[in-house]
């Protein structure tokens, strides 16, 4: 039984169709790619299976039980943890507190030493607000406030976006640290290199439809295929 | 002065608490009635109004949060008249006493004059409301997810925390703390079911004039405010109300969002 | 709340009803159990309605402050009735209405700067302002809390006629007639472009905005007008009592205002007339059973919340709405002319591509835009020549709407300018920039979902028209000289000629995208910025948008952002790639495709890594 598992799920973004049967299948301890352009639905799949949106058709299951329909704050509660595209940092509390807030909820939350072992930079800024950190500093913030919450499996929406090469080297270390650890990961990224290079699987979509499955060395055996989906 | 405060503190404005404020003053009144006990009266009023608060937002609020906020207002401002009504016909119009507490009689020297013991302890009292206000806001858990929902909710939504229901602890809370502040202001004003019409305005010009959503904005906004009202009627008291409202004209010519004003994210 | 398009006599049905209801008043009163009094009561309470209708009713601003213009017009009518400075009572109402609205001005200025609650607390403090003015520092003047009393009966002289009001049937007359007058001009002013516009500045304050409307003025001449019609109640007050009481500035009566025409029905101009009936009829009649007179508001109340909860639309207003389903389901019932939306295949337009050698229309020059440390846009330059179609792309958070936005006015940009033919749109109002000639469709639909399909083009055709302010009270907005063609050219440019009649929120996904277009080509720009037209559609609705782009694109020039690398290819004449804010290529699309520094930038440049787990 997959941990997670989406089948032929059509979603409405007010009423605009995005997504059109959209299906797929996350394991264990995996870490899957979702690739497409932007406009494709990626955004919205995450957001989907989150509870933000409640898909119109099909189901999302979690460990076999069924989430969809279900608000944000029980889904995280199951143990999916979603890592926001625009990091939603909450501005006006500081990074311990932006952290502490995430463990209110938590069954067996990490503790704020374990975190700031993982991530030392925030230690050191634990006091400065959310709003005064830099873009990096923020998506370690948004990436170490769903750790927090030791979920059971994260979703991660375009981390690396507008971020200077160094810093996304830097968290694309961290991320592959996760994965070492065992957590499960589904990551949505534009920058396709760095996010084939996390991933055992990944999937595309264009335009709301799914249109490869597979490994990330199959991908790249069809650059014809990656221009047409992914490029330009 | 210092209750408009509260209210502005907790960013919750709607019509019907002038009407919370009214009841919880009536609620203080029958309580004293009984026990003769003004501490019972104080919490009788703030239960009461938890109580009201609760069952409003609960039966009638939370059908308004998807509709304009037009409707909104409409709705708090019919049952702001749906229970200034209730206390008009259970009490009757006429102003009812709710005496000074033993323990607030007789003055005090101040330094320049003899003032009523009472009101120097409702300074403490609203002091000391305001202490516990900023401690919950900051120092709590609870005091988190508020001050973070304001600013993000679905993002605390999307952290395992359902905020609407916080929210209606707060709306709660709101609610109690228009009860309380009824009560208290009891002994100095007179009871009567439209009293709640004055503080309402008062508390919404030193929102206007500190700024929405801030704290330290409705501290400094009540002061302000306090301090042209007593200013003024020293000077010439006709006007003193009028100086007030003078003042949040000219802030809202220079300065819209007030002194202190925090945007927030819907 | 599309105003119904009756033709011909039909037009005045509302007019002829209120005559009739105003001349049968009298004769029916006795059988109601009311006095004349009552009737002039409630008529004047309608009078005052009626401007606050198309305050709050129509323009969507709920205002608690009015009794500042009732009281104000009031005792000013009576304090030149009594000082006296004249002796005509017509005059002295004027004199009123006038003050009235020009205190409207004043707090309309003020209170406006804020929207929603603000702006009702708002109202409702410069109420009260009004109130504690009147009763102390104004006392000299209005007596304080004894009011103005002695006010003498009705003298209205015209000319070489003078005649005194003596009789209560004479001054339920008076009334009647002012009403009907203030009725009569209501609903011209619903009718003009000015009442057009209201209501589209209550369903769509933006994009009534974005299509050219200067928005705050129309809000503050709709604030003066309610203003004006509560100084006249005002006045009528302290005629039909003798006296001018306090009470008319109490918070009480603003509440009032508002609970009688929620109750009778907001936006329907006599639902404050039906409520001001409920109101004053429940008064006299609770009155007099003994045991629940006092229970009168408390019923009321209860009345109010149920009907706000459960019927928004208030007692006329439900009624209206019955009348519009009956007649549309007679008109469904009897089979129109089947609308024949092209499902035959369009031979594929082959687009010439523009020769680009004409002269530049919009100009960007080193635009950048930074928020608190972070760069979004960094240094781009632009130049869209006259005619061409310019797709901007680029990967996520490359800054494209950030820069579209720049483009299009509506965000400041931090350093460098952006110039259409000659002017610079740095600190333009959205409606200013729109006027100039530049005109944006959204890529999440801003339609006036209330309205119509023709009304929603008209609005932006209105603005084209008339400019960003023009305040035509008085004219029917269908007799506009030309207006109607603009319409219907547009809307025979997006193909919903056919749907011209139904409201906009019926239409499905794609026509509605269609329609978001149409509302910026109706405004005539020579510039036309496209935000992702295709978002959300199916391949056929794609087919047809294109074709529609393929058409308009004669004669404009178009900047889109888009996603869709297909349309992209197929209607574009060049190319704008932007990554990570700064512009790296710009080219035809084929020279685009083929560039290996794009291909980077959309598919990541490989990373110094170890070999991924297998």
């Amino acid at each position: 039984m997959s941990l997670l598992e989406l089948e032929a799920v059509n979603a409405y973004y007010g009423e605009a169709h995005t997504l059109f049967d959209v299906s797929l299948h996350v394991e264990p301890h995996e870490v899957v790619a979702l690739l497409g352009r932007n406009g494709a639905g990626k955004t919205t799949t995450l957001k989907t299976i989150m509870g933000v949106i409640a898909p119109r058709r099909g189901t999302i299951r979690f460990d076999g039980a069924p989430i969809h329909g279900l608000p944000p704050y029980k889904i995280a509660r199951r143990g999916l943890q979603l890592v926001p595209d625009e990091r939603r940092i909450i501005g006006g509390l500081t990074v311990e507190e932006n952290l502490v807030l995430a463990t209110l909820s938590a069954a067996a939350p990490w503790s704020l030493a374990r975190i700031y072992a993982l991530f030392p930079r925030l230690g050191e800024r634990q006091r400065n607000r959310g709003r005064d950190l830099s873009g990096g500093e923020q998506q370690m913030l948004a990436i170490a406030r769903a750790l927090v919450r030791e979920p059971r499996l994260i979703l991660l929406d375009e981390p690396f976006e507008g971020l200077a090469p160094l810093i996304v080297r830097d968290l694309l270390g961290v991320c592959r640290r996760l994965a070492d650890d065992g957590h499960t990961i589904v990551i949505v990224e534009q920058n396709v290199q760095a996010a084939l290079s996390l991933a055992q699987r990944c999937y595309v979509l264009n335009n709301g439809h799914m249109v490869f499955e597979g490994t990330p060395d199959s991908l790249r055996r069809d650059p014809e295929f990656m221009r047409r989906h992914l490029g330009v | 002065m210092g209750l408009t405060i509260i209210f502005g503190a907790l960013g919750v404005v709607n019509f019907a608490h002038g009407s919370f404020y009214a009841l919880g003053a009536y609620a203080g009144f029958v309580a004293y009635d009984k026990t003769h006990s003004f501490l019972a009266a104080m919490a009788a009023g703030a239960l009461a109004l938890l109580v009201t608060g609760i069952v409003i937002e609960r039966g009638l609020i939370r059908l308004y949060y998807n509709r304009p906020k037009e409707d909104q207002i409409l709705v708090t401002f019919g049952v702001a008249i749906i229970l200034v009504e209730a206390l008009r016909t259970g009490f009757g119009g006429l102003a009812q006493a709710l005496p000074v507490p033993s323990w607030g009689a007789g003055a005090v020297y101040l330094g320049l004059t003899y003032y009523p013991t009472y009101r120097v302890e409702v300074l403490g009292i609203v002091a000391a409301t305001l202490v516990v206000l900023y401690l919950v806001l900051y120092r709590t858990r609870l005091g988190l997810i508020v001050r973070a929902g304001i600013e993000d909710q679905l993002m605390v939504n999307m952290l395992g925390i359902n905020v609407t229901r916080t929210f209606l602890t707060v709306f709660g809370l709101g609610a109690m703390a228009a009860g309380f502040a009824g009560v208290i202001n009891g002994p100095i004003v007179t009871v009567t079911p439209d009293m709640g019409a004055d503080v309402l305005v008062q508390s919404f010009v030193v929102i206007v004039i500190g700024g929405v959503g801030s704290f330290w904005g409705a501290l400094v906004g009540g002061l302000i405010a306090g301090e042209i009202l007593s200013l003024t009627a020293m000077i010439k008291p006709a006007y003193s109300q009028v100086m007030l409202f003078a003042a949040m004209a000219l802030v809202l010519i220079f300065r819209p969002q007030g002194l202190f004003g925090v945007q927030g994210r819907q | 709340m599309t105003v119904p398009r009756a033709a011909g006599a039909a037009r005045f049905l509302p007019e002829f009803g209120v005559a009739v209801g105003l001349v049968a008043m009298p004769y029916a009163l006795p059988h109601l159990g009311g006095t004349l009094d009552l009737a002039q009561r409630i008529l004047d309470w309608g009078l005052f309605g009626l401007g606050f209708d198309i305050l709050f009713g129509f323009t969507g601003l709920l205002a608690f402050g009015q009794a500042a213009f009732f009281g104000t017009g009031g005792f000013t009518a009576a304090y030149f009735l009594t000082a006296p400075f004249t002796a005509n009572t017509l005059l002295a109402l004027a004199a009123g209405t006038a003050v009235a609205a020009a205190l409207g001005m004043v707090i309309g200025l003020l209170s406006l700067r804020r929207a929603g609650i603000y702006f009702a607390m708002l109202t409702l403090a410069f109420g009260e302002m009004a109130y504690f003015l009147e009763i102390s520092p104004l006392a000299t003047w209005t007596g304080g809390e004894n009011g103005i009393a002695g006010v003498p009966a009705p003298h209205l002289a015209f000319g070489p006629f003078a005649f005194d009001v003596t009789t209560p049937q004479g001054m339920y007359w008076l009334i009647a007639v002012l009403f009907f007058i203030g009725f009569w001009l209501a609903h011209r002013i619903v009718r003009s472009p000015v009442g057009t516009v209201l209501r589209a500045i209550r369903d769509n304050e933006g994009r009534a905005r974005a299509v050219g409307h200067d928005v705050a003025k129309y809000k503050l001449m709709a604030f003066v007008v309610a203003a004006a019609y509560g100084g006249l109640a005002g006045g009528l007050l302290g005629l039909l009592q003798g006296y001018m009481p306090p009470d008319a500035f109490y918070l009480d009566t603003s509440g009032q205002l508002v609970v009688q025409t929620v109750i009778g029905g907001a936006g329907t101009l006599i639902g404050p007339l039906v409520g001001a009936a409920v109101w004053l009829y429940l008064y006299t009649a609770l009155q007099q059973v003994a045991g629940i007179g006092a229970l009168w508001k408390l019923l009321l109340g209860v009345i109010f919340v149920v009907l706000v909860t459960v019927l928004p639309r208030g007692i006329a207003g439900g009624v209206v709405m019955l009348w519009r389903a009956i007649r549309r389901d007679r008109r469904a019932a009897a089979p129109g002319p089947v609308a024949a939306i092209a499902a035959i295949a369009e031979p594929v337009v082959e687009r010439v591509r523009a020769p680009l050698d004409g002269p530049v229309v919009l100009r960007a020059e080193g635009l950048s835009k930074h928020y608190d440390g972070v760069i979004a846009v960094d240094d781009v330059s632009f130049e869209l020549v006259e005619g061409e179609v310019r797709a901007v792309i680029g990967p996520n958070g490359a800054g494209k709407s950030t820069f579209f936005n720049m483009l299009a006015g509506v965000l400041d940009a931090t350093a460098g300018e952006v110039w259409f033919r000659g002017h610079r749109l740095a600190g333009l109002d959205a409606a200013r920039v729109c006027q100039l000639g530049i005109a944006k469709s959204f890529q999440i639909n801003q339609l006036f979902l209330g309205l119509s399909v023709h009304d929603n083009v008209l609005i932006a055709a209105l603005a084209r028209r008339y400019g960003k302010f023009h305040p035509a009270m008085l004219r029917d907005v269908r007799r506009v000289a030309g207006l109607d063609a603009l319409v219907a050219e547009t809307l025979a440019a997006v193909q919903l000629g056919d749907r011209a009649a139904m409201p906009a929120s019926a239409l499905a996904y794609g026509e509605k995208r269609r329609l978001e277009i149409g509302l910026a080509l109706a405004t005539r720009p020579q510039v036309l910025l496209l935000d992702e037209p295709m978002a959300g559609m199916s391949p056929s609705e794609r087919a047809d948008t294109m074709r529609l782009v393929k058409r308009i694109a004669e004669g404009i020039s178009i900047v889109i952002v888009e996603h869709d690398m297909d349309v992209v290819f197929e209607l574009a004449d060049r190319i704008t790639v932007l990554y990570n804010g700064r512009k790296i290529a710009e080219d035809t699309p084929e020279a685009i495709q083929a560039d290996p520094q794009v291909r980077a930038a959309y598919l990541g440049s490989p990373v110094d890594h170890e070999p991924a787990r297998a």
